[in-house]
């Protein structure tokens, strides 16, 4: 689905992708796990047209990387941003309202409720809260939301930037279901950055572990997950029962 | 006090009210929008003056023709202000360049109209006058009421009208809005920020060109117009910065107090004004109105 060559990110003069070349499979969950200031966001930014970059990136086969983020997202990529970024001030049926420009203009003639059912019946949540603004809502809420708005731009690819962060277990939980949920239902390819490298990898069809710019380890999940690079540095020596 | 003088000073406060509302309404639209408060607010108002002046009294177009016209000015303007004064310096290091520079864009404009037009003030006729040209005034009863007053009045309520109904109904508004909240998230769904970027700050310069256009033959055209933003501020100081409604309401109290004061202290009408700011800020400096999004505790 997307194909990444010898990409480079840059911010400012700070090289924060040092050449990454990846694979993205079509219908597959993949996974980008490593640790703080690895280049995880900035990949994805990269991805959707939200920082400078140089290299190929191949989204069914035609080359996008010199796109704007408005591009991208019209030819069906969608990008969950770290930290959520709902819109505080809309209630959440307007956020997903919003999350349709790409295919309803902005004069928005065109009736969205199939979509708006949809992602009502994948987080209820959401129904309940319809009229409620962005920022009234708890952390896991937001991150539906934030997932949901996503969704509602019917995209071909979803790109999901550390979904689980600063939520509690529990919802987390909940969360990644679902992940897994759009993944199978609706046949979406999804590209999951995460710090939480064991819930991923139990996520992931495929795994890609990010280190200072580069991908040092990558392989299907299972067998990343047993490699004894990323059982040191990102699962922890001991808990060898817990990891499964 | 007769209830006469009270109507007519009521009215007189109102209207003038309606106009600070409507520059104190453009100025949380760019608040919010490109996070600056714009000192040539007023100046806008006078460049809208000034042109108005200039299709209705050089051009001698009639109203009908001379306001479409005056519009797409407006627009213009609106957007050329928009690419000099705010695009060059949003990634400044610091964001207080982008505020000094509408600074500077004030003292811009002023010279500018003094250049083009010369800076001797120059007279617009009120929009309905009589026979031999003054004002025309409305007498119920005892109660005078210049028509012009009542045409800012009601000018000034279809404008906010029109831009509340334009943010919160139709859905280019609520895309503006989400720009305007986090611009980030908007570019990432689709949202070209710069396009409504530019929308906002056409549609700020149309309001205040209109008010150029309706407080001209008041005060007649003249480069000094711009002062009238002071006001303004107090009035969206008092109603609060977060939200329109406060803001509208915030200036309408301002120029009613103006109005009123001008009775019992003709001379210190400004120091009652900003006295009336003062007080504000020392006993509720977050205004009357609250923004409709809250801190979560």
């Amino acid at each position: 689905m997307i194909t990444i060559k010898n990409l480079h990110a840059y911010y400012g003069t700070i090289e924060a992708l040092k050449g990454i070349s990846l694979n993205i499979a079509k219908g597959k969950i993949t996974c980008l796990i490593g640790s703080n200031g690895a280049g995880k966001s900035s990949l994805l930014k990269s991805i959707s047209g939200a920082c400078s970059r140089t290299g190929e990136i191949l989204f069914k086969g035609s080359d996008i990387v010199a796109l704007t983020p408005q591009k991208v997202a019209n030819l069906g990529v969608a990008h969950v941003p770290e930290g959520r970024h709902i819109f505080p001030g809309l209630t959440v049926k307007e956020n997903l309202e919003v999350g349709t420009v790409t295919w309803r203009g902005f004069f928005g003639n065109s009736p969205y409720n199939e979509e708006l059912e949809d992602v009502y019946n994948l987080f209820p949540r959401l129904r309940e809260r319809a009229d409620q603004l962005g920022w009234s809502l708890s952390g896991g809420e937001q991150q539906m939301l934030a997932i949901g708005r996503a969704l509602m731009a019917r995209p071909e690819v979803l790109l999901l930037d550390e979904p689980s962060m600063g939520l509690a277990p529990l919802v987390i939980a909940e969360l990644f279901d679902k992940i897994v949920d759009i993944n199978r239902k609706k046949h979406l390819t999804i590209l999951l950055v995460e710090q939480n490298a064991k819930l991923a990898m139990k996520t992931a069809d495929y795994t890609y572990v990010l280190e200072r710019g580069k991908i040092t380890i990558e392989g299907p999940s299972e067998q990343v997950r047993n490699d004894a690079r990323v059982i040191q540095s990102y699962l922890g020596k001991f808990a060898r029962a817990d990891r499964n | 006090m007769t209830l006469s003088l009270f109507v007519s000073l009521f009215v007189d406060g109102l209207s003038m009210g309606m106009i600070y509302a409507l520059l104190g309404m453009g100025l949380i639209l760019l608040v919010r929008a490109v996070g600056i408060l714009n000192f040539a607010q007023g100046d806008l108002l006078m460049i809208g003056a000034y042109i108005c002046g200039c299709l209705f009294l050089d051009l001698k177009l009639p109203l009908w023709i001379m306001f479409p016209i005056a519009i797409v000015w407006f627009a213009l303007i609106g957007i050329i202000f928009m690419f000099t004064v705010y695009w060059p310096l949003r990634k400044a290091s610091y964001s207080q360049a982008t505020i000094i520079a509408t600074m500077g864009a004030s003292i811009v404009l002023q010279e500018a109209v003094k250049l083009i037009w010369g800076s001797s003030p120059r007279a617009m006729p009120a929009i309905v006058q009589n026979a031999n040209g003054s004002p025309k005034i409305l007498n119920v009863g005892q109660v005078t009421l210049p028509i012009q007053y009542l045409i800012i009045l009601g000018v000034g309520m279809v404008i906010i009208y029109l831009v509340l109904k334009l943010f919160e109904k139709l859905y280019v508004g609520k895309l503006m809005q989400a720009a305007c909240q986090d611009a980030y998230a908007a570019n990432l769904l689709g949202i070209p920020s710069i396009l409504t970027i530019c929308a906002t700050y056409a549609i700020v310069m149309i309001v205040c060109g209109t008010c150029g256009y309706l407080v001209a033959p008041q005060f007649m055209i003249r480069s000094t117009l711009g002062t009238l933003q002071l006001r303004a501020f107090a009035g969206v100081v008092i109603g609060g910065f977060g939200s329109i409604t406060g803001a509208v309401i915030g200036c309408l109290i301002v120029g009613v107090v103006e109005s009123f004061s001008t009775l019992f202290l003709s001379g210190y009408k400004d120091v009652t004004v900003f006295l009336l700011l003062i007080i504000f800020l020392v006993l509720k400096p977050t205004g009357l109105f609250k923004g409709k999004i809250g801190d979560k505790a």
